[in-house]
């Protein structure tokens, strides 16, 4: 699995957010790169102040321990989502890859200092499930994760978000998610992932699978995943 | 607003009755305490003719209601700006009730009104006025409303204030225990954001979910609340 672009499509290099501090000075197209970035972009530092500020302020809608959140939409758990994950959706955001206006605008004033801080913070927190979905599907649901669907061309959940749901690298942790932010995101898949055909992402990887998934499936898996710690 | 003005003339009328009633209601409250209890066990008994004495009782109260949130719900500038209540979401609704009688949102006049209010009376109230649609009262200015529009649509992430829209949905319809705030009054918004701590979150054995609108409440600065509550006070 590549790393995912960070900058906008049209910047060839690609940044995954891992570099020593001053590598990027190095690369004159990186300096480029980072005179048209906004003011916020340009710091490659954060004070842990900044960074506890904007944790409370994303925490308004996560939830206070970013264990997911019923607004007016689902609001999707945060806690213990692998970093690699929540920096390349945040950067989908920005690249209208993943269209969410209130995302986006969340998204594109967020340094890579900043992003580095609340990512790794969000992954350190391990809050119990929110909980509330129906109970009556969740053994249909494991199967589902664990083994698959064959007649339906459906591989195992397992198989790349692991075992117990916790995601790895560019793979969502998918345990104590909500279980109707799951139920929309499947059924939903196509109108909000992998939106900008320029830049195509890893989304594609999960797009015949929600194809595949009756939505009786779709509601189990996500019972299922939805009570996994 | 010009034809509102009918019922403004209805309003003072109104207004002499409520002021008459008021100073009743300390004695009533008793008289009505003891008919509550007492509704209370003839309940218990005859269950089989509860629903229909109830929407009675239900019409009485919604009228009751009205005296003061306004003939449709929309909510009254009072002595205090009275909210609307028209279109609210009944879980928000409910949830406010009993904040009021776990003193997590602290008004006298409102614990008085609530802790009577058995739980089907309660159901009955929230279904009923979030089913009404009045058109917002108006009178907020009209100057800030772009900015306020802006504020409510996309937050102002550069100084880590939230998108309103995101807890109470784009047309500010609100969603279970998140309130509508479509058509609220300009001046109970700012009220209640201004004094949020104050007014919410009062009881810390029964912490509730006015705990996520504290940092928020606290990050607006006073032109940007007045900003946001006059154009969501326009929202229909």
């Amino acid at each position: 699995m590549k790393p995912m672009n960070f900058r906008r499509p049209q910047r060839q290099h690609r940044s995954t957010f891992r570099w020593p501090a001053g590598t990027a000075l190095i690369l004159p197209a990186a300096v480029l790169a980072l005179s048209f970035s906004s003011p916020a972009a340009a710091q490659d530092n954060v004070s842990k102040a900044e960074a506890d500020a904007k944790l409370r302020y994303c925490e308004v809608c996560h939830g206070v321990s970013a264990q997911g959140f019923h607004g007016y939409y689902p609001i999707p758990r945060l806690a213990g989502q692998p970093t690699e994950y929540l920096k390349n959706q945040l950067q989908a955001f920005v690249e209208h890859r993943r269209t969410s206006n209130i995302m986006f605008n969340v998204g594109h004033v967020l340094s890579p200092a900043m992003i580095n801080a609340l990512t790794t913070d969000f992954n350190q927190l391990n809050p119990k499930p929110l909980g509330g979905a129906p109970k009556e599907n969740i053994d249909e649901g494991k199967k589902i994760f664990e083994s698959g669907v064959a007649a339906a061309n459906v591989p195992p959940c397992a198989s790349c978000h692991g075992p117990q749901a916790k995601g790895n690298g560019p793979f969502p942790r998918l345990a104590g998610q909500l279980y109707d932010y799951i139920t929309n995101k499947l059924t939903n898949w196509d109108k909000e992932r992998g939106q900008n055909p320029s830049s195509p992402d890893t989304s594609a990887v999960m797009q015949p699978i929600a194809h595949n998934l009756s939505q009786p499936q779709i509601k189990a898996v996500a019972a299922y995943l939805s009570y996994l710690e | 607003m010009r034809a509102l003005n009918p019922l403004r003339a209805e309003r003072t009328t109104r207004a002499r009755l409520r002021a008459a009633v008021w100073t009743l209601r300390s004695v009533g409250s008793r008289v009505g305490l003891a008919a509550g209890a007492l509704t209370f066990v003839l309940v218990g008994a005859v269950s089989a003719q509860h629903r229909i004495s109830l929407s009675g009782d239900v019409q009485a109260k919604i009228s009751y209601c009205k005296d003061c949130h306004g003939v449709s719900a929309q909510g009254y500038n009072g002595y205090f700006p009275i909210p609307r209540l028209a279109g609210q979401q009944p879980v928000y609704l409910e949830n406010q009730l009993r904040a009021f009688i776990e003193h997590r949102r602290t008004n006298n006049i409102m614990f008085n009104v609530s802790h009577s209010l058995s739980p089907a009376m309660v159901n009955a109230l929230a279904a009923h006025f979030a089913s009404l649609h009045p058109p917002p009262i108006g009178g907020a200015p009209r100057q800030p409303v772009a900015t306020g529009r802006k504020i409510f649509e996309d937050g102002m992430p550069e100084v880590n204030i939230a998108a309103c829209a995101a807890c109470h949905g784009p047309d500010a319809t609100g969603s279970g225990q998140i309130p509508r705030l479509a058509g609220q009054l300009y001046p109970y918004l700012i009220k209640t954001l201004n004094s949020w701590d104050k007014e919410r979150g009062r009881n810390p054995t029964v912490p509730d979910a006015a705990a996520i609108m504290s940092p928020v409440a606290h990050s607006l600065n006073r032109s940007q609340i007045e900003a946001v509550a006059a154009f969501v006070s326009t929202l229909r």
